[in-house]
């Protein structure tokens, strides 16, 4: 106990270069105090120490990107216990997570924490996608050295990774729903011409779904896709700050530049001797203005501090009422009817579907067009968009400008095509993949007794 | 020190955090609640209150999630923990889940080595009362209880949907005890001759489909567009077994007038004839072979060296008896053939000759995927048909005359 006082303690003895306490203080009595609340607070070598008003609002950001990270870390949070009580065998995958939805204490809520997490985080990526582009906060102001097109590219890369992430743990449970979303899933992905079907024996460790996949999907999900997303997720937030913060946070910077011919004076720095520049988030105005900024700490940190909280707070409470699926056991010999890829790639399925048409004894697959021409097409216009797009610097960190009229509209079409596909194959689609309206009953699903 | 920039947020931030906070005190009482609200610690409740209103405060009753598991079958089940009163005397006449088990089963099949479910069905795993007593979607084995018999309006005994999986084990018993719908049916197989057509335990014919593992079909893979009510296996074969070209058409088998009591004796022994991954200890002691009785063997030695030899060695006499020649068919299931040469005449408006090269109907698939004859065989069997038509005849006419006789 008295090691643990002297922890927070803050007059405890100290040697001259030894600070007195290893706990920044809230409120700092001494400049000395304030300097190793800098030095050593991690949220102020996260954020920076001033925060632009206007990037902090509300309707600015949504703070989707925050409430993304946070859904992240309640994966990885509800992730560890479930390590512990699922066994990846092809035997036991299943009895493990009846034993984690029956007798395991709060285990079904962790289940469901997990599953719902993990589907929220696909929809929040894309939402925070959705905003920077309309936004086009992936476009650099003035500041030098930003490389937000850059961040905007390590975004997509992170979106499908999510993707993966969540694809690879659908299979986990090993029960029909999970044993034939994969098989439809890498299906799509054996529709690549020449590579298809080697593609599709890496993906899943042979030619069957069987041990193999389990095991790999397993690795991929539990070790080699988080670490790669969290370092991602590190050098994004890296790249935010040395691009200045949000884009928003830009804006009236160029308001500025605009109506005064002259550049601004900037702060200089030199580090060690050995660095030295303009820090582009400091600049004399953001000083010589205190009006438009605040302390990172606590205005931001509080933010950060809400959002984080109420996602995991929703996110429990939404986990106490919505059960997590868990179908008969994987059988590679009964396919349900219909068999769906995981949600998000339902859209594909009914492009894939939409797409193969019969004309007569010809029949031209959609898997190529659905499975690889479109998304392929999609997401290689999304990573080279910031250079493609040509519209000033103006505009930056402006919702919907005019100067960006036809891209956001063509953005929004492309987004709501896919949502409303997503929702046809996810609601609309029956047995036999036929098109049911909802107020239509589906054929009753048949029991053994 | 710098002077604090001043802030506009924490008047509404803060409060925001507040209910925030809240949010999560009742996110956490959300879910404390909802992982006690489990229906077995409500009966263990009152398991407690009920043993302490019979034999006082001394009994102890254990708590807390209570399972059998037994790992040759692969079974972990969880019923004892609201069934409690299962191996305790004194509640025989009590309602479930706090009734004393019937004590003769248990005999031979101690819970402790087999397990609850194995014979009753439901899903083990669980210990909330629908999803273990199997009522739910995605759980292919519900309790094989009273109810689920009733809601089938079994004619029989309510109860008897369970021997489905007695018979799991005791598949090779010729008759096992207290299973009397599976005793019934396959009294029903021997004497209606379903091997005629039928390989069951891997003896019998190809007519139609092989019916050793008919039980492990899947449900989804049967065709239900001409069954209607229940979309179940079960029920498939219930209607099937009363009339089997209305559900499938086409099909040559006949139909045979059972009863519903025998229908749905018939449907739950083919059900139940689906490979069983237990380990031999828990299979019963029959021989695991199905072999015919030393009568039926005997019977069937006879009447291979008698005169009509030829149509017990060719098969014919699975269906057909042929009762000039002493050769009678343990299935009864097409016309004596004594007399077929007048009588496939009338009904065919064809020679015997005729008929046999090119038969139809039912003759047709028999003699194309069963009984495959040589033409030099046809004329043997022609040629055997009108001596036992002629003693037919003779037999007729001896029989007239006696009866003239005054």
């Amino acid at each position: 106990m008295a090691s643990l006082a002297k922890l927070f303690r803050s007059d405890a003895p100290s040697a001259p270069g030894v600070r007195p306490t290893r706990l920044w203080s809230y409120r700092p009595k001494s400049d000395r105090e304030a300097g190793d609340a800098i030095t050593s607070n991690f949220l102020l070598h996260w954020f920076p120490a001033k925060v632009s008003k206007a990037s902090m609002a509300w309707s600015y950001s949504f703070w989707l990107g925050t409430a993304t990270a946070a859904l992240f870390l309640l994966t990885i949070l509800s992730g560890l216990p479930l390590l512990l009580l699922y066994v990846p065998s092809v035997e036991r995958a299943y009895q493990s997570v009846k034993d984690i939805e029956y007798v395991i204490t709060f285990g079904r809520w962790l289940r469901g924490v997990h599953r719902i997490a993990a589907h929220g985080m696909v929809i929040l990526v894309v939402l925070h996608l959705a905003r920077v582009f309309f936004t086009g906060a992936y476009k650099n102001g003035i500041g030098r050295n930003q490389h937000r097109e850059w961040n905007w590219v390590i975004g997509v890369v992170m979106l499908l990774l999510t993707l993966f992430l969540s694809f690879t743990g659908y299979l986990l449970p090993w029960d029909q729903l999970a044993f034939w979303a994969v098989t439809v899933g890498t299906n799509i992905a054996s529709s690549i011409p020449w590579i298809g079907p080697s593609v599709r024996e890496l993906l899943i460790g042979g030619r069957a779904i069987e041990q193999a996949t389990l095991l790999r999907f397993y690795v991929l999900h539990i070790v080699f896709l988080p670490a790669a997303l969290g370092v991602l997720f590190a050098y994004h937030m890296w790249r935010v700050r040395k691009d200045g913060g949000l884009a928003r946070a830009d804006r009236e910077e160029l308001a500025e530049v605009a109506r005064v011919a002259a550049p601004s004076a900037t702060k200089t720095y030199t580090l060690l001797g050995v660095a030295r520049g303009t820090a582009p988030a400091v600049t004399a105005r953001t000083l010589a203005a205190p009006d438009t900024t605040v302390n990172a700490v606590p205005d931001l940190a509080r933010r950060a501090m809400i959002v984080t909280l109420a996602t995991i707070a929703v996110i429990s409470i939404l986990a106490v009422f919505i059960r997590s699926p868990l179908e008969e056991p994987a059988n590679a010999l009964v396919t349900p009817n219909p068999a769906k890829a995981p949600w998000y790639f339902l859209w594909l399925q009914e492009v894939v579907t939409d797409t193969t048409v019969h004309l007569g004894p010809i029949t031209i697959n959609g898997a190529f067009i659905g499975g690889v021409l479109l998304p392929g097409a999609l997401i290689t216009l999304l990573t080279i968009w910031p250079w493609l797009d040509r519209s000033s610097r103006a505009v930056t960190g402006l919702w919907f400008p005019a100067a960006r009229r036809t891209q956001n509209l063509v953005f929004i079409l492309v987004l709501l095509a896919i949502v409303v596909l997503t929702f046809v194959g996810m609601e609309l689609r029956g047995p036999y993949w036929d098109f049911y309206w909802p107020w239509e009953a589906w054929p009753a699903v048949p029991t053994r007794i | 020190m710098e002077q604090r920039t001043r802030s506009p947020y924490p008047r509404l931030d803060r409060p925001t955090l507040a209910f925030v906070g809240a949010l999560l005190i009742l996110s956490c009482v959300l879910f404390f609640a909802s992982d006690r609200a489990h229906d077995w610690r409500y009966y263990q409740d009152e398991f407690r209150r009920e043993v302490g209103e019979k034999f006082g405060a001394d009994e102890t009753v254990p708590g807390g999630i209570q399972q059998i598991w037994v790992p040759g079958l692969r079974r972990a089940d969880r019923c004892v923990t609201c069934h409690q009163a299962t191996s305790w005397k004194g509640f025989e006449r009590a309602d479930e889940p706090f009734r004393t088990h019937p004590v003769e089963p248990l005999k031979l099949h101690p819970v402790e080595k087999f397990g609850c479910t194995s014979c009753h069905g439901g899903q083990g795993w669980a210990v909330d009362v629908a999803d273990a007593h199997g009522e739910i979607a995605h759980w292919e084995e519900p309790l094989l209880s009273r109810w689920l018999g009733e809601s089938y309006s079994l004619a029989g005994n309510k109860g008897a949907l369970i021997q489905m999986n007695c018979n799991l084990c005791h598949r090779y018993d010729r008759e096992t005890k207290g299973a009397d719908a599976i005793n019934l049916a396959k009294r029903l197989v021997e004497e209606k001759g379903c091997r005629a057509c039928h390989t069951i335990n891997n003896r019998g014919g190809h007519i139609g489909p092989d019916l050793t593992r008919v039980g492990e079909k899947a449900p989804e893979q049967y065709d239900y567009t001409r069954l209607s009510g229940q979309r179940t296996a079960f029920a498939w074969h219930v209607a099937h077994f009363k009339d089997p070209r209305a559900l499938s058409a086409g099909s040559v088998m006949p139909n045979f007038n059972f009863s519903s009591e025998q229908a749905q004796a018939l449907s739950m022994l083919v059900l139940s004839w689906r490979p069983a991954d237990v380990p031999a200890e828990f299979l019963s002691g029959a021989p695991r072979t199905d072999t015919p009785t030393p009568e039926q063997a005997a019977d069937e030695e006879r009447m291979r060296s008698g005169p009509g030899g030829w149509f017990v060695q060719t098969g014919c006499f699975v269906c057909h008896s042929l009762s000039v020649f002493g050769v009678k068919s343990p299935a009864q299931i097409g016309p004596d053939l004594s007399n077929a040469v007048e009588d496939v005449q009338s009904r065919f408006g064809r020679t015997i000759d005729d008929f046999l090269r090119e038969p139809s109907g039912t003759m047709a698939v028999v003699l194309s995927r069963q009984i495959i004859l040589s033409p030099a065989q046809k004329e043997i069997a022609v040629t055997k048909l009108r001596e036992a038509f002629a003693e037919y005849q003779k037999q007729r006419d001896a029989a007239r005359a006696k009866s003239k006789r005054p």
